[in-house]
């Protein structure tokens, strides 16, 4: 450490003589991060992985490249490698030069010098990134400590909490004693940030930095990682597998498969005209938030190659549609695009795709599935599952011996709606609005339970003994978030799926013949029903866990989060398969997903909930399409949408903070801490929201629509408890990017 | 803090009162004194034997309630712990003994602490090189061998450097020897007494350590924490030793404070291998001796010595980890 100190201090002649020799090699506005031909081999048990095979790219001062892939593409390792952050065991060959300066190669001590002063990165799982026994503020002065020995204790402290102030902390000065532990997922991804740019970087790498975060809060993250980057200047890496957290933040996007770019150039190019089929494929696979047109998924089959082997043709040929046999002789290089020098895709056939080509074309996107339950009107459908009144309050308690209640959590506070038959209903909001719970709720069947839950016309109320218990059981099934978790590992497919029979006591004969069945229906191939779980993709294994769900012939699939576990392409699939399902069988679904984009898609009907309650309800189009609520509004404007131009000029609404603790819950509407609406409200009508809480009602037609419809308007599906609607926004938590500064006309 | 130190504490006076007094009435109504005092030569008879025992608060004709109010109104009243069948007093043997089995394994415990936790680190450091194989197989082996046979193995170690100098350099046995001039030489002698003990303790104690803080430091060194920490400018050992160090430190802070006192009310092998009469022997004859008083004696003092453990993890645990919160 000291040593390195004083090369600083005492050569300040070299670092000029260094700084003009830079000068000179690069023009300015010369890339700050040029990476040639780099690679990266694993030693690993099995053989050497190939894990990055030749990745170049120029970074331009205050310019941002998005890195866009599936898990395993070798996006992480590829940023890994730049920090000098792998494993001592990891070989990494070609150039990555920092200013012109070259880092491959340093030792870490060296590497020291540039990590987290000129290049600094923002890691994926704010949980888990920030050392739990320091004080926040201990962790922010000791990035400035290592790159400015000599800055005074209380100038570091300052900037510290300036930085904090940056990213939007409040009260930041006394939140530098805070541990980590005491904030919520975001604000330390928040923290994360302010560690990165402490130092003002002129790289910032981004590893999919709000994964894990709910959607407001990752478009509060977003913000604040595009206020850093205007205060820093610093040019940017933004590495993720969503297409929608880039389309507005990147100024070029390199999309990476099997460890090798397959198509770059600027952003417009490879969202508006593709010209890789695994660009298509994932533009395509992706479903849209702001698009109520239906149509099928694309979903691109098969799984990426291991990189044990040096592929011998393209590596995408074998999930390829398009693929011939001049595909598999040889990998095709990157190669400029006919029209467009910066715009280059590695595909051979790349100069016939592209303007006018169709991705569903391309891929053979199933023909979007009719259920024979669509042309019956929703009222003359049976009802499946009724929910009346449930609630689900947690005593909080203190004390050891003697426990004093000292509060209640309402997760799930006075909840109706019903499900008919054939259709989806999906509900969504942040994490702890009481999503999980409800389900938890409704799978109990028990006759104390806090209001009604009917199921297939069984109430819970009768349901005192195991045989109607059971017979409610058959009704409903459940498919679980973590496929891999939820199947045992000791369980062939086969003894998975002969569980539920035999617990339904059907004979061996009939079992066989019915999982025979199940496999088929899910798209699985019959003969693999003695394989085990860990021998399936992820994608497969979700299917198992679906044919397990369909297994005794429920009326209504539970699904808990669905397909949040699986890379885009595969989730694709796997929607394509209960769209269908649902069309076939005529099931009903119950969808609970943080992913406002697959709800859209696959639902019918959708309740946004907030903090236990049901904010607003009704038809997907309806809700999706003019949302009356402002937590609606605000959960909608949060989802990134994989559209440049649309993602630059939208303006968003960002909610402040997070979802409050269930113990300061207001006393009137749940929501007015955060709602937008609320705080542009004058003080006499604030009064209202605070007093008074609102009631879930369905929006009367004005006055003015019905004299011009002269006929009584049908009611339309949707209700919502707010008590002023499409009110105007604060105009603090409305954000709209300047268009300057990506749109040239 | 402090507030909840003291509703710990009365948690565990409650505990102690209950297991001492359960541990008593166990004692009295199992060990008989009375019957090892007709071996003696010439045989007293039975009404010498009771008269005895009566005059040191003994009385085997007392129902076992009885004697445990007796013996309960003594402690409570005066703090008298009771007397042996041979007389002696038990608060004045208590003190001496307990201040030997202290001054056996106050230096031992430090030095397995510090050579376990440090070597722990070192090897985690050097994980699968050749220092960490040694280190580790030796903590594996230490743990294997039973604690008497070690310290057999280090007297021999020791009578033979005497042999080989041609001198008696160390003590295998004893505490001290009598008649040494005070000053410098009994000081010497002292040392001469007390190294054999403390490094047999010692080399078999670290082990533990070594495998617990290697092992917690090796989860943390590739945390996700530790690579922000490198991501900041650390080198990846500073990261290692600012990071991972004190959040590795936390389970074997808790594991520590919770071993100490178990050391110093159970460590008979030592105790009675290297003839230093302490609690630990103390525990174990007064069974043999048909001593009600002792035993009970001896039994409190391992429950208030594990309250004071259970206390010090209680608190370590919170100086180490500022997500434990006192309440």
């Amino acid at each position: 450490m000291s040593s390195e100190t004083t090369t600083g201090a005492t050569d300040p002649s070299q670092s000029t003589v260094e700084r003009l020799h830079v000068a000179g090699l690069h023009a300015p506005g010369d890339a700050v991060l040029s990476v040639r031909d780099l690679n990266v081999r694993f030693n690993t048990e099995n053989g050497v992985v190939h894990a990055v095979r030749g990745i170049d790219f120029d970074l331009l001062p205050g310019r941002t490249l998005g890195i866009v892939g599936e898990s395993g593409s070798g996006k992480s390792v590829t940023s890994l490698a730049i920090m000098g952050l792998l494993a001592p065991t990891a070989e990494v060959t070609g150039s990555v030069r920092l200013k012109g300066r070259e880092l491959l190669g340093l030792s870490d001590k060296a590497m020291c010098e540039y990590r987290g002063n000129e290049l600094a990165m923002v890691f994926q799982d704010p949980l888990s990134s920030l050392t739990p026994v320091f004080t926040v503020g201990t962790q922010i002065i000791e990035a400035l400590t290592i790159h400015n020995p000599t800055m005074s204790k209380k100038a570091k402290e300052a900037r510290a909490v300036e930085l904090l102030a940056m990213v939007g902390i409040p009260s930041p000065k006394d939140r530098l004693k805070a541990f980590p532990h005491e904030f919520s997922g975001g604000m330390r991804q928040r923290v994360m940030i302010a560690i990165a740019i402490a130092n003002n970087p002129r790289v910032l790498i981004a590893d999919e930095p709000t994964t894990a975060l709910d959607v407001t809060i990752q478009a509060q993250v977003l913000e604040v990682l595009h206020k850093a980057q205007e205060e820093t200047g610093a040019a940017v890496v933004m590495i993720t597998h969503d297409l929608g957290v880039v389309a507005g933040m990147a100024d070029d996007i390199m999309v990476m498969y099997a460890g090798k770019p397959v198509e770059t150039g600027a952003v417009d190019h490879i969202y508006y005209n593709p010209r890789m089929p695994y660009t298509m494929g994932l533009l395509g696979a992706v479903p849209r938030v702001d698009v109520a047109e239906k149509s099928s998924l694309v979903p691109i089959e098969g799984m990426p190659p291991n990189l044990l082997q040096a592929p011998t043709g393209c590596s995408f040929a074998p999930r390829c549609p398009l693929a011939s046999d001049a595909c598999l002789d040889g990998e095709p290089a990157l190669a400029p695009v006919a029209d467009d020098g910066l715009h280059r895709a590695a595909c051979i056939k790349s100069d016939s795709l592209g303007g006018t080509v169709d991705v569903h074309d391309v891929f053979a996107a199933p023909p979007v599935p009719v259920s024979r339950f669509d042309a019956i009107p929703r009222a003359e459908r049976a009802t499946v599952l009724q929910l009346t009144d449930v609630r689900k309050h947690f005593p909080l308690t203190r004390g050891a011996l003697i426990k004093r209640r000292i509060g209640t959590v309402k997760a799930v506070d006075g909840l109706s709606f019903d499900i008919r038959e054939g259709e989806c209903f999906s509900i969504v909001g942040e994490s702890g609005s009481g999503k999980t719970t409800t389900l938890l709720e409704i799978m109990e069947f028990h006759p104390d339970q806090d209001g009604e839950v009917v199921i297939g016309g069984l109430s819970n109320k009768q349901a005192a003994d195991a045989k109607t218990k059971g017979k409610m059981r058959r009704e409903l099934q459940m498919v679980f978030q973590d496929p891999t978790g939820a199947l045992d590992p000791r369980f062939t497919v086969y003894e998975v799926l002969a569980e539920p029979l035999q617990n339904a006591g059907m004979d061996r004969a009939a079992i066989k013949k019915r999982i025979m069945e199940l496999m088929k229906l899910v798209g699985l191939q019959p003969d693999h029903v003695n394989r085990f779980p860990n021998q399936f993709s992820g994608g497969q294994r979700q299917r198992i866990g679906i044919a397990r769900a369909l297994a005794v012939n429920p009326k209504l699939v539970v699904l808990d989060e669905p397909v949040s576990a699986l890379d885009v392409s595969v989730q694709a699939g796997v929607i394509n398969l209960l769209d269908q399902l649902r069309a076939e069988l005529g099931l009903s679904y119950l969808l609970v997903a943080h992913d406002l984009s697959v709800v859209r898609h696959i639902s019918n009907r959708v309740a946004v909930m907030y903090l236990g309650k049901i904010v607003e309800i009704g038809a997907v189009d309806r809700v999706f399409d003019n949302p009356r609520h402002p937590y609606t509004r605000a959960l909608l404007s949060a989802i990134p949408v994989p559209d440049p131009h649309l993602e630059r000029t939208r303006e968003r609404i960002i909610l402040q903070g997070d979802l409050p603790s269930p113990l300061q819950a207001p006393k009137g509407c749940n929501f007015a801490t955060r709602c937008p609406v609320f705080a542009a409200l004058p003080p006499a009508k604030q009064e209202k929201c605070l007093t008074l809480e609102p009631l879930l009602e369905a929006a009367a037609p004005s006055a003015a629509v019905q004299v011009l419809q002269q006929a009584p308007v049908p009611v339309p599906d949707q209700q919502f408890a707010c008590f002023y609607p499409d009110g105007e926004i604060d105009e603090d938590m409305l954000v709209v990017h300047e268009p300057a500064d990506h749109l040239a006309p | 803090m402090l507030k909840y130190l003291a509703k710990r504490g009365i948690t565990y006076v409650v505990m102690i009162f209950l297991t001492t007094s359960a541990g008593y009435f166990l004692a009295v109504s199992s060990l008989k004194p009375a019957l090892l005092e007709q071996e003696r030569i010439p045989r007293p008879t039975p009404e010498q034997v009771a008269n005895s025992m009566r005059l040191k608060g003994l009385d085997p004709d007392l129902s076992p309630w009885e004697r445990y109010v007796d013996w309960l109104t003594g402690i409570i009243t005066r703090w008298d712990w009771g007397r042996s069948p041979n007389g002696a007093y038990i608060n004045a043997e208590f003190g001496d003994r307990v201040w030997i089995s202290t001054r056996l394994f106050l230096a031992s415990i430090i030095l397995t602490l510090v050579i376990g936790v440090a070597l722990g680190v070192y090897s985690a450091a050097r994980q699968y090189k050749f220092q960490d194989r040694v280190i580790t197989s030796y903590s594996y082996l230490a743990y294997i061998v039973p604690a008497p046979i070690a310290y057999f193995l280090v007297q021999l170690g020791a009578i033979n450097i005497n042999e080989s100098v041609g001198d008696r350099i160390f003590f295998v046995t004893g505490i001290s020897t009598p008649g040494v001039a005070p000053g410098w030489p009994q000081f010497a002698d002292l040392m001469a007494h007390y190294v054999v003990p403390t490094v047999a303790i010692t080399l078999v104690g670290w082990g533990a350590y070594q495998i617990a803080q290697r092992q917690y430091l090796l989860d943390n060194v590739n945390a996700d924490f530790v690579r922000t920490a490198r991501a900041k400018g650390l080198s990846r050992n500073q990261a290692i030793a600012r990071h991972a160090l004190r959040v590795s430190f936390i389970p074997v802070a808790q594991s520590i404070a919770f071993t100490i006192p178990a050391i110093f009310a159970g460590g008979f092998f030592a105790e009675k291998i290297f003839a230093w009469p302490g609690v630990g022997s103390w525990s174990i004859d007064a069974i043999s001796l048909q001593d009600v008083n002792a035993a009970t004696a001896t039994l409190a003092y391992g429950s208030v010595i594990f309250a004071l453990g259970a206390i010090l993890a209680d608190f370590a645990t919170t100086l180490v980890d500022p997500r434990v919160r006192v309440q």
